[in-house]
């Protein structure tokens, strides 16, 4: 039943493909063009989508002959927590900015640990210190400008001119704009 | 001979040997637990090599990857669990062996097979690869075009399972390596106006998704399970392994150079060479029926294969720039950016790089004597590492990890839409290596077609014009008629086909 379905998606995404791969310029020497590939792409997406949904509609059909149904019965807490880690994901993109990137991998790793069932003080403790290793880590052995978060930059006592690195990775923000 | 010796200088100083070091104890970690694959390992290792200078950023993924594929074994022979797919082949036979108290004994024997195979890999890699790369220096756009296609052919034909879901994941690998601007004719492609993605998509963020993000998606998916090792080990770990060879040293030759060979191929990594290993050793033996009650021949084979086929997987890569598996996959995106443009002239250039390049192979494959050794002393230490305290660690260096590549959100949230993507098709059984290898090699494909199209004027009976060019295309039709070919030779012989899909976890990457 899934595979009818992915088939079906495939084939739709392939359909698409396609007609937005039409709206590509040509090149003036040959007959095609930027858009050849993404059409060929489209159509073995059509054709490899439609194969696995037929062979699909053929045991479907044997199943449904033989009075039982699919057993569609799907594991929708088991699906339902593994977009948890999604979720942790986006909520890190949306909120790095206003609360820093170590408060927010911290707040998503406690989350995670609780889920599992860890004891609350270690998953506190593990996480903060993991958080603050990856961030000193990036920000400062690697140079990447990790978000340190606007409530924390106007707000903490030590403040933007305390430290040198701070300041770099602030450059290296602007530089990067 | 300068040469040779800068090539040493630049191995042999404490920062590289320092990385060696370090990665191969993070390669341990990785492939010691379940449910981190090597390819993961090295996913999450990249953006830390970005900062390093080209010889220890290749070293560190060298020794990570062959540490990780013999890490698999540990957990594969307490457990039954294996560390990585490339210990799956033989992981009821190799805890069958800790069962009789044999633990170490086995381990040890793994460990030497490991080395011996990575290090028949690596003299394949010195030997060949230098005389395939002069005749890789003749090669124009027409034989890269048929190339890149044979590697996407064979990545297909030596899936594992649907060959159909095999070329649809292979399509939406070749979707993601159209986006971006067009090389001939500079039209943006499926960039929906994010200026990130005018470049088109970094393999990095990929592949995290891919191997990262989706294995931890998998893991809140299942249920807790809780571990203890049941087994107690207190046998030595070397003192049975000499023995071993000697009566199976030809076992370790053919498991190597199958090995070798398989990892070369394209889309073939060390857990099909594993599964293929085992199987011919099984079918050769001279005591079949000891397979299954703990016997260590089929073990000496498989894994010598799968170490060997990490080694064996850089041929190709490094000469053609065509991955021999998803290691090298990434492993290509990471030349590319210290501006070791993978390919012939790799060989060609001077300095000391390519020698520093092969010392590697064999530094970190010696080092895993040592380190291995260790490791199966504390082995408890590593199956008890609680997945539940790990994974969330995971979870913050893919995030920082794709951010890091190019300082941009756009990488975190490809990261997270592949990653999406991956976790639905490989819950249905569709393989991911076939997807990696479209992402990396479809621009090869299209710029080497399109190239050759300019040349000829759009005559298509060009691709078949020039020798070498007429025989790779020739493969490639071969390959594409192979299934038919063997379906018809097993019909006239109504032989029963071995699938050894059965005991496959949800991973297809070693």
């Amino acid at each position: 039943m899934r595979d009818f379905l992915l088939g079906l998606v495939f084939a739709i995404g392939g359909g698409v493909v396609i007609a937005v791969a039409q709206t590509y310029p040509t090149m003036p020497t040959l007959q095609f063009g930027p858009s050849l590939f993404p059409s060929l792409i489209g159509a073995g997406m059509v054709i490899g989508g439609l194969l696995l949904a037929l062979t699909q509609i053929r045991q479907l059909k044997t199943a449904m002959a033989d009075r039982r149904l699919p057993s569609s019965r799907y594991d929708v807490r088991g699906l339902l927590i593994s977009l948890v880690p999604c979720a942790l994901i986006v909520f890190y993109i949306l909120a790095s900015d206003v609360l820093g990137a170590p408060l927010c991998m911290a707040m998503a790793m406690i989350v995670l640990m609780l889920m599992r069932g860890a004891r609350l003080w270690l998953a506190l403790v593990v996480s903060i210190v993991v958080a603050a290793l990856i961030y000193w880590l990036f920000s400062s052995y690697l140079l990447i400008p990790l978000p340190e978060g606007a409530l924390f930059a106007q707000t903490s006592p030590v403040g933007i001119t305390a430290s040198p690195l701070r300041t770099l990775a602030d450059a290296m923000e602007v530089a990067h704009g | 001979m300068a040469d040779f010796l800068q090539g040493l200088a630049m191995v042999f100083n404490a920062q590289t040997l320092l990385v060696i070091v370090a990665a191969a104890v993070f390669g341990l970690f990785v492939g010691a637990i379940p449910g981190l694959t090597a390819t993961m390992a090295v996913a999450l290792l990249v953006p830390i090599t970005f900062y390093m200078d080209a010889t220890p950023a290749i070293a560190a993924i060298v020794a990570t990857s062959a540490m990780a594929i013999f890490a698999g074994d540990i957990p594969g022979t307490y457990l039954n669990i294996p560390g990585t797919p490339a210990s799956a082949a033989y992981v009821g036979e190799s805890h069958r062996l800790a069962q009789q108290g044999r633990a170490r004994e086995t381990l040890g024997t793994n460990l030497i097979c490991s080395v011996i195979g990575g290090l028949f890999g690596t003299l394949v890699l010195v030997f060949v690869s230098p005389t395939l790369a002069e005749v890789a220096l003749n090669f124009s756009s027409f034989e890269y075009f048929w190339l890149a296609l044979l590697g996407l052919s064979s990545s297909i034909f030596i899936a594992i399972g649907s060959r159909l879901k095999a070329f649809l994941s292979l399509t939406v690998g070749l979707l993601l390596s159209t986006v971006g601007l067009d090389m001939m004719s500079g039209a943006p492609r499926f960039t929906f106006g994010v200026p990130d993605l005018m470049a088109g998509i970094n393999f990095i963020p990929v592949m995290i998704g891919m191997f990262a993000l989706n294995e931890i998606m998998m893991f809140y998916g299942t249920k807790t399970e809780a571990r203890r090792v049941p087994v107690k080990a207190t046998d030595s770990v070397f003192s049975e392994a000499p023995r071993h060879l000697r009566k199976y040293w030809r076992n370790v030759l053919r498991g190597s150079s199958l090995g070798t060979l398989i990892g070369a191929l394209p889309g073939a990594g060390a857990d099909i060479a594993a599964w293929i290993a085992y199987a011919l050793g099984k079918s050769r033996s001279r005591h079949k029926e000891k397979y299954g009650t703990g016997h260590i021949e089929g073990i000496v084979d498989a894994s010598s294969a799968n170490n060997s086929g990490i080694s064996g997987a850089w041929v190709p890569a490094l000469v053609f720039g065509i991955p021999g598996d998803t290691i090298t996959a990434i492993v290509i995106g990471v030349l590319y950016m210290k501006g070791m443009n993978p390919g012939p002239t790799i060989f060609m250039e001077g300095g000391g790089q390519v020698y520093a390049l092969f010392t590697v192979f064999f530094v970190a494959n010696l080092i895993m004597l040592p380190i291995g050794y260790l490791a199966i002393r504390a082995s408890k230490v590593f199956i008890l590492t609680p997945r539940k305290m790990l994974m969330p660690v995971i979870l913050s260096f893919c995030i920082v990890g794709a951010f890091a590549i190019n300082n941009a959100i756009t990488d975190i949230w490809i990261m997270l839409i592949i990653g999406l993507v991956a976790f639905v098709l490989a819950r249905n059984d569709f393989p991911m290596a076939p997807a990696i290898l479209g992402l990396v090699l479809g621009g090869t494909l299209e710029n080497s077609f399109m190239s050759s199209m300019l040349k000829s004027n759009g005559n298509l009976l060009a691709f078949f014009e020039r020798p070498i060019s007429a025989g790779l295309g020739a493969l490639v039709i071969l390959i594409w008629l192979l299934p038919t070919l063997i379906r018809l030779i097993r019909r006239s012989r109504h032989q029963p086909s071995l699938e050894p899909s059965e005991n496959r976890g949800p991973h297809d990457t070693p």
